[in-house]
């Protein structure tokens, strides 16, 4: 039986200008990559020293080095594991347009002038009869569509990822049903289902419970050496993880937003089970080519 | 200890699904006057009740309502549930109310109902301006002498003037600026305001920006600066430097540095302060002020911050308000 190859992605946090270590010194200091031409080439970088997938919140920005890999050839590459829905942003926006009914006007209208007119279809029946599984499934076409008209049809779409707010807050009120409904709606898609976490240890705990197959789905939850961001505990991570069926989880926060040395942090994710893969954010040629030559010699693809 | 979230926008939702996850809480009701978002909420919750008024509230024996709708219906919500002995205990987003004037009713009805009240100024969960609370009240750097204090987004950064975004109908002093003022106020106890500026940016009716001037005792001077319009602040950001007889500390939402006066310095990032919780929505400080509201009506202990003390908010805001013309 062959080993499936471990799945080292680029990591966009950087690419929007995004420390979780210090916000202040990343203003401060200017040096975030958020150029879309210049973070494809960090990108083109990271794959030529063992990168193999790009993470990345679905946005403008993203979109946009998507295009960029696009016309360098590079997609064809990479295994892309997209982040829906890009909250933070539709939190700002919430904030601009008068909360969130002024945020679902403006996300109806965008879906509209998308030209898909499946989704506007079916939007259009959930509005009617606030039928909300058709509204999801709604969004989840609009966002898949707009990745691959910036991709392309021949880029490996190979997860769609629910972002942490919004699968923390399904978490937080029990609500089995969006979880199942989104499963069901991207394994039909072709598309693996992902789960973008800060709560890893309930999550699972829940899915058991609710009987969500943990085989096929992939979770992106933090795993580092100092159990930053670990939910409730360290321990209490590494033991579910260690108790999950098959290695579907990508281990992000690996480097606890840069507090770790790259090698050290490494070699904690080494000792542990089922990890999937990882995704760190580069921003510097240096970076990129440092990382993933030690995630390669480190963790191997196999 | 069953709650009740009334105003189901953005904070309504994270509120009450970190409640959700709190074993000793149950959350019975939600309340929105908007069709819609109730038509949904149905859809959402078969088990939670979902009613369009607060005085249907009365209905389900409530222990506590959380009100998270905007600022300017905190008062008239908070009145109808204590005058109508709907629930004892309030926990009210910040800030507590429109101006001091509505603060101060409520500070009198909150008494009058002997409850538990807080007012949600999440910052004072965070672990970085924690630890320099405790810094401060360790005197680590002396006696304070004087601070700077910083409130800043993006929220409004690169609106044109007159356009239909920026049209929000609360200033950014009670916005964000709060944040700031609630943080100084629990560093200092007391503050006044000696001169202000408020302008318009973006907005019609109310400020984008503020400057402001205070003195508290013993000759400490203070400053703040607040903006909705500043670039690169994809999270809003509050941040202090307070300078002491023997040091200085910088803190921010993300890291603590301490210097003091004979070459000595630490630093702290949110990582070597123990920045975990048993659930982690939006930011581990939500997390910790829903628990610490909880377990103080539970204990019958009283929440920080009450509305006693988040009424001072109210106050300076006002202050800085006439102060500016």
């Amino acid at each position: 039986m062959g080993v499936e190859e471990k799945a080292f992605l680029v990591g966009d946090n950087p690419f929007h200008g995004i420390s979780h270590l210090s916000q202040e010194r990343s203003r401060i200091r200017g040096d975030t990559p958020t150029n879309p031409e210049y973070a494809a080439k960090l990108i083109q970088i990271s794959l030529e020293n063992g990168a193999n997938g790009f993470m990345f919140s679905v946005s403008e920005k993203t979109l946009s080095i998507l295009n960029f890999l696009k016309k360098n050839g590079d997609i064809n590459r990479l295994s892309l594991y997209a982040i829906i829905p890009y909250a933070y942003e539709y939190v700002r926006l919430a904030s601009k347009v008068g909360g969130v009914p002024g945020l679902a006007k403006k996300v109806v209208k965008q879906i509209a002038f998308s030209g898909n007119f499946n989704a506007v279809a079916l939007g259009l029946k959930g509005v009617l009869k606030a039928d909300l599984g058709s509204l999801v499934k709604t969004y989840l076409a609009y966002e898949i569509s707009r990745i691959r008209s910036s991709a392309g049809k021949q880029a490996e779409l190979n997860s769609v990822i629910l972002h942490q707010l919004v699968t923390d807050m399904c978490l937080g009120f029990n609500l089995s049903w969006i979880f199942r409904l989104y499963v069901d709606w991207m394994l039909k898609a072709g598309l693996k289902p992902g789960f973008n976490t800060g709560n890893f240890a309930l999550l699972v705990k829940k899915f058991k419970e609710w009987e969500i197959s943990l085989k096929d789905i992939v979770i992106a939850a933090p795993f580092n050496k100092i159990g930053f961001q670990m939910v409730p505990s360290k321990e209490e991570c590494e033991k579910t993880l260690a108790e999950l069926p098959k290695p579907n989880v990508l281990a992000i926060s690996i480097l606890a937003a840069g507090y770790l040395k790259p090698e050290e942090a490494i070699d904690y994710i080494a000792t542990l089970p089922n990890i999937k893969g990882v995704a760190v954010g580069v921003s510097k040629e240096k970076h990129a080519r440092e990382t993933f030559k030690l995630l390669n010699e480190k963790l191997g693809r196999t | 200890m069953k709650v009740a979230v009334v105003g189901m926008g953005k904070m309504g939702l994270l509120h009450a699904s970190i409640l959700n996850a709190i074993p000793e809480a149950e959350l019975a009701a939600l309340c929105d006057k908007s069709f819609l978002i109730r038509k949904f909420l149905k859809k959402l919750f078969k088990e939670i009740a979902v009613v369009n008024s607060v005085d249907k509230l009365s209905r389900f024996d409530l222990d506590a309502v959380y009100i998270t709708t905007p600022i300017a219906l905190h008062y008239p919500i908070a009145k109808t549930l204590y005058t109508e002995n709907i629930a004892p205990n309030l926990f009210i987003e910040k800030t507590l109310a429109s101006n001091f004037k509505e603060s101060k009713e409520l500070c009198e009805l909150a008494q009058n109902s002997g409850g538990v009240n807080m007012v949600g100024y999440m910052r004072r969960f965070a672990v970085t301006f924690q630890k320099a609370k405790n810094l401060l009240e360790e005197k680590a750097i002396g006696e304070i002498t004087s601070f700077k204090a910083y409130a800043y987004s993006s929220d409004f950064y690169g609106i044109e003037k007159g356009s239909k975004h920026g049209t929000s109908n609360i200033g950014v002093l009670r916005d964000l600026g709060c944040h700031a003022v609630d943080l100084a106020l629990w560093f200092l106890e007391e503050l006044k305001v000696e001169r202000a500026k408020v302008e318009p940016i973006v907005s019609r009716n109310v400020e984008d920006s503020a400057k402001v001037k205070f003195t508290a005792s013993n000759g400490v001077f203070g400053e703040l600066d607040v903006s909705r319009c500043v670039g690169k602040y994809r999270m809003p950001a509050v941040g202090f430097l307070i300078k002491g007889s023997r040091g200085t500390i910088s803190v921010n939402d993300d890291e603590l540095e301490m210097s003091l006066n004979s070459g000595k310095s630490c630093r702290w990032f949110r990582h070597d302060l123990h920045d975990t919780v048993e659930f982690w929505l939006g930011a581990p400080e939500y997390f910790r002020e829903d628990n610490h509201f909880v377990k103080s009506v539970l204990h019958n202990g009283s929440a920080e911050p009450d509305f006693q003390k988040s009424a001072k908010v109210d106050r300076l805001i006002d202050e800085i308000k006439v102060k500016a013309g």
